[in-house]
């Protein structure tokens, strides 16, 4: 039934800004539980596509489909609400709340508890322990009560991806999530990408640069190039596409 | 509890903490001790004069207060505030007015009357004008104000104009009450409507100390941190922003009424009247924007000083009987105003309450870090 349907199913989706087409007539499909890395040269329109399926875009033409229902004419909190959460390729936080409050917040969004405005926001406190659960989950628990812009850029992302995990989103759009960090960072949110893949309850779409963590995580590669979907495809067949190694990397090729 | 062999986690740790606390933490004395002299204070002190600026400072602390949550934590400049205070104040003046004889109803029917009227007006001033652009709720805002300034002052049949409305109070809280004499002072009307205004503007304070304690608050709080992180967490802002509005605007017209109450007599100018909405804004801003308790700070340094400085006016023609620029500078008091703000907002950017937290903030820090480097 529901599940029958790809989580994400795209058709035609074109945006465009001014005379710039940043996202080009693209047909994607992701299958449930699958983690789909999308990849491409800078400016080939990932982030934009991102944000057309959270919703912070409104495409110029085409449709949107998640889990078989039409999603196209949604805002982003409705979009969020059935299950889509997105990280941002620039962090983003409240950077003047405590992380355990960044993690809380997201939280009371899910649990709908709605515009409760009598009731002491710290007498959900199941609300609370979930929230230091998910910042043990990112190793961040040590960290709980400072203010979140006192974290290093590492520990942002880190904090981002527990407020997604607290969302408990069925897709899971990952935008450069090692972006930034410094290289002894990265395989600590290498492992938590390959920790949700292995419990099998989410998808997950990932916008990286690190070919070799793309290759060893993946289970499709959509390439992306100048907006048009060039190719889509296992990793190891899009590995050896030609046409890919010219767009993605370039002259990199000969000269490597 | 004890059966969890589970350590529990710094965040119960402090959330125990602070439930053990609940009753001897500082702050709580402050206000209980506030709130005692409030009680104590007509029965200790039997001066009108005093009493008046005390029921001010309450009254005005309220709506000080109710303006913050929509400056201060929604982060809206509304022109309009004045208006829904005015809106209560009349309410209450035009239901005994026109009823002819005061009855003790009219209270409660000038209450819904000023909820359901600055209710409806909140809410279509928020949906029509907040999706838009900042400024532009603020234009809107002050249109309102100047509408309704002008319905006061010219809809004569109904608010008698600029004359304004004179009116009683039904029974014990008439100025002809009274009934022997309680702990040496003298049980009368004025005493009653000062108990009353007192417990009124306590509940309508804590209501709005919870709002910002809520839920709701936290996502205000977001919103003014970072509104489109909001938006991705899946919280409808607008519908925020709208909720603290109208609250915000409720409370302030509820204690219209208690001003009204106060007073027995409201005009447009000094219900209405945009330099009362200019007092509010400096109250906030004085008592320090979203702290809600530097609104109380606010309002008490104003109504202390507007009380108190036509006498400096007085003691300097005194003083200096033949200095002419002392005696023009006196009349001038507003002047001080003047400068006592600029001071204020150099001197303490965010206000009395503010700055008191920020310092407290950083001691805290300090002494934290003092116990984290025990070796050095
Ligand atoms: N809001 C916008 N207004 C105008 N042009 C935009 C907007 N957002 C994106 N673009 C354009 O769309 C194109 C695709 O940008 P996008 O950010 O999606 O690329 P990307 O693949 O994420 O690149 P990178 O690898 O650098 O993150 C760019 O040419 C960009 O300038
Ligand atoms: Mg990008």
């Amino acid at each position: 039934m529901a599940s029958q349907a790809p989580v994400v199913q795209t058709k035609d989706l074109t945006i465009r800004f001014g005379g710039n087409v940043a996202v080009n007539a693209v047909n994607l499909t992701v299958e449930s539980f699958t983690l789909k890395a999308i990849i491409g040269p800078n400016g080939a329109g990932k982030t934009t596509l991102f944000n057309l399926l959270s919703g912070q875009y409104k495409p110029t033409s085409g449709s949107i489909m998640f889990k078989g229902r039409e999603v196209t004419d949604l805002g982003a909190a409705d979009r969020t609400r059935l299950g889509v959460g997105r990280s941002f390729q620039l962090t983003n936080i409240f950077p003047s709340l405590s992380v355990l409050e960044n993690v809380r917040l997201a939280l009371q969004s899910k649990a709908r508890v709605g515009m409760v405005f009598w009731r002491n926001y710290r007498s959900y406190s199941e609300l609370e322990d979930r929230a230091y659960e998910l910042l043990r989950q990112v190793l961040m628990e040590k960290r709980w009560a400072v203010e979140a812009k006192t974290l290093t850029h590492g520990e942002q992302r880190k904090l981002e991806i527990a407020i997604l995990l607290a969302l408990d989103p069925e897709l899971l759009l990952l935008d450069e999530p090692t972006a930034g960090m410094s290289l002894e960072e990265v395989p600590a949110i290498l492992e938590l990408i390959q920790q949700i893949k292995a419990a099998r309850n989410r998808t997950i779409m990932l916008v990286e640069h690190k070919f070799d963590m793309i290759m060893t995580v993946s289970d499709s590669i959509a390439v992306l190039k100048e907006g048009r979907l060039i190719c889509d495809d296992s990793p190891e067949a899009v590995a050896c596409n030609s046409e890919v190694l010219e767009a993605y990397l370039g002259g990199g090729v000969k000269n490597g | 509890m004890e059966s969890k062999t589970m350590q529990p986690t710094p965040v119960q740790m402090e959330r125990e903490n602070l439930r053990r606390v609940r009753f001897t933490r500082p702050a709580l004395w402050v206000q209980l001790v506030l709130l005692a002299c409030l009680i104590a204070g007509p029965l200790v002190v039997p001066s009108f004069r005093a009493m008046d600026v005390m029921t001010k400072v309450m009254i005005f602390a309220v709506v000080a207060a109710s303006y913050d949550l929509i400056l201060g934590y929604t982060g809206i400049l509304s022109l309009a505030h004045v208006t829904f205070f005015g809106i209560g104040a009349y309410s209450m003046a035009l239901v005994v007015f026109h009823s002819g004889q005061a009855a003790w109803y009219h209270i409660p029917v000038a209450m819904a009357l000023a909820v359901g009227i600055s209710g409806v007006l909140a809410v279509a001033l928020a949906f029509f004008s907040l999706r838009v652009k900042a400024i532009f709720f603020t234009m809107m805002s002050l249109a309102l104000a100047e509408f309704v300034f002008i319905l006061g002052d010219q809809w004569h049949d109904l608010t008698m104009g600029e004359d304004g409305v004179s009116f009683s109070l039904p029974g014990i809280f008439s100025v002809n009450w009274s009934d022997g004499t309680f702990l040496g002072a003298t049980l009368n009307g004025r005493l009653m409507t000062y108990y009353f205004i007192l417990a009124a503007s306590v509940l309508l304070f804590i209501g709005l100390v919870r709002f910002v304690r809520s839920p709701v608050g936290r996502v205000l709080k977001s919103v003014r941190d970072n509104e489109q992180r909001s938006t991705a967490l899946g919280y409808k802002t607008f519908h925020y922003k709208v909720l603290s509005n109208v609250f915000g605007s409720v409370v302030a017209s509820l204690a219209g009424v208690l001003f009204a109450m106060w007073l027995g007599y409201v005009n447009p100018t000094s219900v209405l009247g945009i330099p009362v909405m200019l007092n509010i804004l400096l109250m906030v801003i004085i008592g320090g924007m979203g702290t809600l308790y530097g609104s109380i700070m606010g309002a008490a340094f104003i109504q202390v000083a507007e009380a108190w400085l036509p006498d400096l006016q007085k003691l300097t023609a005194w003083l200096l009987p033949h200095v002419e620029v002392a005696q023009r500078l006196a009349e001038r008091w507003i002047l001080y105003f003047g400068i006592l703000f600029i001071l204020v907002v150099i001197f303490f950017p965010k206000g009395l309450v503010g700055t008191a937290r920020d310092v407290i903030a950083r001691r805290k820090l300090r002494l934290a870090q003092r116990d984290h480097q025990p070796g050095l």
